[in-house]
């Protein structure tokens, strides 16, 4: 097992930039996941990390071995595709098997032990002798999970390996992958545009837009305090204001937001300043005495524990959780300024 | 199989147009007249417009027919606005391809034109023959370019066409025949007048061919073939035998196998992937298709075979079989590239990644990986290259010339000077022998599908 490191990572195709300078250290046996929208650039670092793109500048090392340049299959990095990518011409034992014909098995077992062993961990026992194409997705993408970890590489890297499941199964998968990646401890990098598996999943998040990195951390740092407005808005739910310093005192801070005066704790920012915090749509309370917006409702969604209002503040969408859905056509919602979030301030 | 063996047997290259040129086109006594030239041709490059036609209607979206309908469109409007742009770039490119294929024929015309319809490789073939070479070569480049540029413009159009066609769901084919009344309507009526025509043109002179070649003025006979024992049997140093015919185009078959398909497949890997350069390195190498046989004979002749001084009192200098076999490897390997690209072009790369990540090297993934799951593309261009070395003529009849590496087709033309018989006995020959090595191919390439 290794920890692995990407120093200023950059990739241009063609003159366009898809890395601009990444930065990642990821520790030993730690399972950190890169989320972002489509094209932000989190499968082609997880390809540079394979080893099938080179980075234009930077580099990638695992441990203290440095890496650029080395082709893929001199890497001991296991894969995992969306679409599975398994072998149709070999049964699922074969596939299993097949990164056992250039590496020895962990440990002194032998090639058909270190099957039996993999396919019991992944569940899978005795589907050897049966065609890829006879098991059903789930299966399918635990055998190439089970293929990826037969030669006991350093390092697991998973390329959105749930998106071409339902959802019932995708969660119930992604806890057993969770479970073995803890059982074997090994260093994991997973890839996924789903910002909610990525907060149930990991030990560590990057959030990543437009080739960069946003922001890194925790899970709940980066749903809790996000850094940057990109981030507040793409992890998890939430209402964005933005608007300028209008007074300061000891309890907290006055920003006019819209033409409306609101009250957030205090920030280190002079008058004039401007200010951007968020607001998580559930602390927006009907029964909230501070902070009270009048919105018109636009829609009303039934999620079953509770009620999504999205409204028409201002000419700015907010997004409220409600216990029941409102009544008529106007809502009214305040908020504490302790559940405000600061995402920065300039000047 | 079946199709390979239209190809073989009624290919721009194939059998049938030697074979045509065996039998004159007997009993239909139409030679030398542009018309039929012109409808030979017609009929030998229709499959190509339809097949390009075909791939290029497969990848229309059904949905943006239904969404045309859905919005008012009649079935001929959907059919007038969406299809029909789509499908024009293929249509056009048909064109384009039956340009080329009919500005480089060769058999036919010479078989049915005679020199007062020359084509430029009739002509080409012609001045060589009169032993003047450097007006030939001027002839072969100048007909070389124009053709290369015309594919250089077929493949820039083919490349814009897979970029486009990913992820397509293409309309549901009609059944040819849903029932018995529906076979009256107009449409139907055009198709089965279309295919009674092309029985007559495809099968009619195979047909035709062996039935000559048992029929004497007293009824059946075995003459002819006694003539090919007897030639062979009694035959002089000088004359041309049936035997080492066979011999040598079952030789050069194998020689071209054991070039053409190496070469082919590495060919169709290198085109398939994402580089710099790629297209240039696609028209480079599906350059030979527009390079008729006769240039290519030409080249040979006036280059290897003639000798290329090397300096220091060395020539370069490779002659009979291994010219012939250079000849038909060159001419056979776009194909092998052809029939194994589209498949391996279609496999989720993410296949040869994960071998590569469990540590095969690129090349142990081709072979661990993609070329299982390409082998009946493999199995098919092996089926092309035999049958473009076993059906070669135009370069073949110059790189024979005067030598003892004569073939089949070679034979066929020869013994044609005599009588028809013998030289149809001698194409039902090569059918027999073709034939063969397609099921030896079959079986062989089924044997390794099967693991």
């Amino acid at each position: 097992m290794v920890d692995l490191h990407l120093d200023g990572v950059s990739k241009r195709y063609d003159g366009t930039a898809a890395l601009a300078g990444v930065d990642l250290d990821v520790a030993d046996g730690e399972f950190f996941t890169l989320v972002g929208p489509s094209g932000c650039g989190k499968t082609t670092t997880l390809r540079t990390v394979a080893g099938f793109e080179d980075p234009t500048e930077g580099t990638v090392r695992f441990g203290d071995r440095e890496m650029t340049g080395v082709p893929p299959e001199d890497r001991d990095a296991g894969v995992v595709f969306q679409s599975y990518a398994l072998f149709p011409h070999m049964t699922v034992a074969e596939n299993v098997a097949y990164g056992l014909r250039f590496r020895d098995p962990p440990g002194d077992a032998t090639a058909d032990e270190r099957v039996a062993e993999l396919l019991e961990l992944v569940d899978l026992p005795g589907t050897g002798d049966r065609d890829p194409e006879e098991l059903s997705g789930g299966q399918q993408q635990r055998v190439a999970l089970a293929r990826a970890l037969a030669p006991g590489p350093e390092v697991l890297l998973l390329d959105e390996p749930m998106s071409a499941l339902d959802a019932r199964l995708r969660e119930r998968l992604r806890r057993q992958v969770k479970a073995i990646q803890s059982e074997l401890g090994i260093t994991t990098v997973y890839v996924t545009h789903d910002q909610a598996e990525a907060l149930a999943v990991s030990d560590r998040v990057a959030v990543m837009h437009d080739g960069r990195v946003e922001q890194v951390g925790p899970p709940e740092d980066v749903y809790r305090r996000p850094e940057r407005r990109f981030v507040a808005e793409f992890v998890g739910e939430n209402n964005v204001f933005a608007g300028r310093v209008t007074g300061r005192d000891a309890a907290g801070t006055t920003v006019d937001v819209h033409g409306c005066s609101l009250r957030i704790p205090p920030v280190d920012a002079s008058r004039d300043d401007r200010v951007t915090f968020c607001v998580r749509p559930a602390a927006l309370d009907p029964d909230e005495v501070s902070n009270r917006l009048a919105a018109s409702v636009t829609t009303a969604e039934f999620l079953g524990e509770a009620v999504r209002v999205h409204a028409d503040w201002n000419g700015r969408e907010l997004v409220v959780r409600l216990p029941d859905a409102p009544d008529g056509e106007r809502v009214t919602v305040g908020f504490d300024p302790d559940a405000v979030h600061v995402v920065g301030t300039d000047g | 199989m079946v199709a390979i063996g239209f190809v073989a047997m009624f290919g721009r290259r194939g059998v049938a147009n030697d074979l045509l040129g065996a039998l004159g086109l007997d009993p239909l006594d139409v030679m030398g007249t542009l018309g039929v030239v012109v409808v030979a041709h017609a009929f030998y490059n229709a499959p190509l417009v339809t097949r390009v036609t075909v791939a290029a209607w497969e990848s229309v979206d059904a949905r943006a027919v239904e969404t045309a309908r859905s919005l008012g469109a009649s079935r001929r409007r959907a059919f007038v606005d969406v299809v029909v742009p789509q499908l024009l770039p293929a249509v056009l490119t048909g064109a384009l391809l039956a340009f080329v294929f009919t500005f480089m024929t060769f058999p036919i015309v010479l078989a049915l034109g005679g020199l007062e319809l020359a084509t430029v490789e009739v002509w080409v073939y012609a001045l060589l023959r009169n032993l003047n070479y450097e007006e030939a070569a001027a002839l072969a480049a100048l007909e070389t370019l124009l053709s290369l540029g015309l594919t250089y413009a077929y493949l820039r159009y083919e490349a814009a066409q897979a970029a486009g066609s990913r992820g397509a769901n293409p309309p549901p084919r009609e059944p040819l025949v849903p029932s018995l009344r529906a076979l009256l309507t107009p449409v139907r009526l055009g198709v089965f007048a279309y295919a009674a025509v092309a029985v007559v043109v495809f099968v009619g002179p195979v047909l035709s061919m062996v039935w000559t070649s048992v029929a004497g003025p007293d009824g059946l006979t075995l003459a002819y073939y006694e003539f090919l024992v007897r030639r062979q049997v009694e035959g002089t140093a000088v004359q041309v035998k049936p035997w080492p015919a066979v011999r040598n185009s079952l030789l050069f078959a194998v020689g071209t196998l054991a070039v053409a398909l190496p070469m082919g497949v590495a060919v169709a890997v290198l085109t398939t992937r994402e580089f710099r350069g790629r297209a240039v390195v696609g028209a480079v190498a599906m350059g030979p298709i527009a390079v008729s046989g006769i240039v290519t004979g030409v080249g040979l002749l006036l280059g290897p075979v003639f000798g290329v001084p090397l300096g220091g009192g060395y020539r370069l200098q490779v002659t009979g079989t291994t010219a012939v076999v250079a000849a038909h490897a060159v001419a056979a390997y776009p194909f092998v590239t052809r029939s194994v690209a589209p498949q391996l072009g279609r496999l989720d790369p993410a296949m040869v990644e994960s071998a590569r990540a469990l540590g095969a090297s690129r090349v142990r993934a081709l072979v661990d990986v993609e070329l299982p799951l390409v082998a009946a593309g493999v199995v098919a261009g092996a089926a092309f290259a035999v049958a473009i070395s076993v059906g070669e003529f135009d370069s073949t009849v110059i790189l024979a010339e005067g030598s003892r590496s004569y073939t089949m087709p070679v034979a066929v033309e020869r013994y044609r000077g005599r009588r028809l018989g013998p030289a149809t006995a001698m194409g039902t020959v090569l059918l027999v022998v073709t034939s063969v090595s397609f099921v030896v191919i079959d079986r062989i390439g089924g044997r390794f599908e099967d693991g």
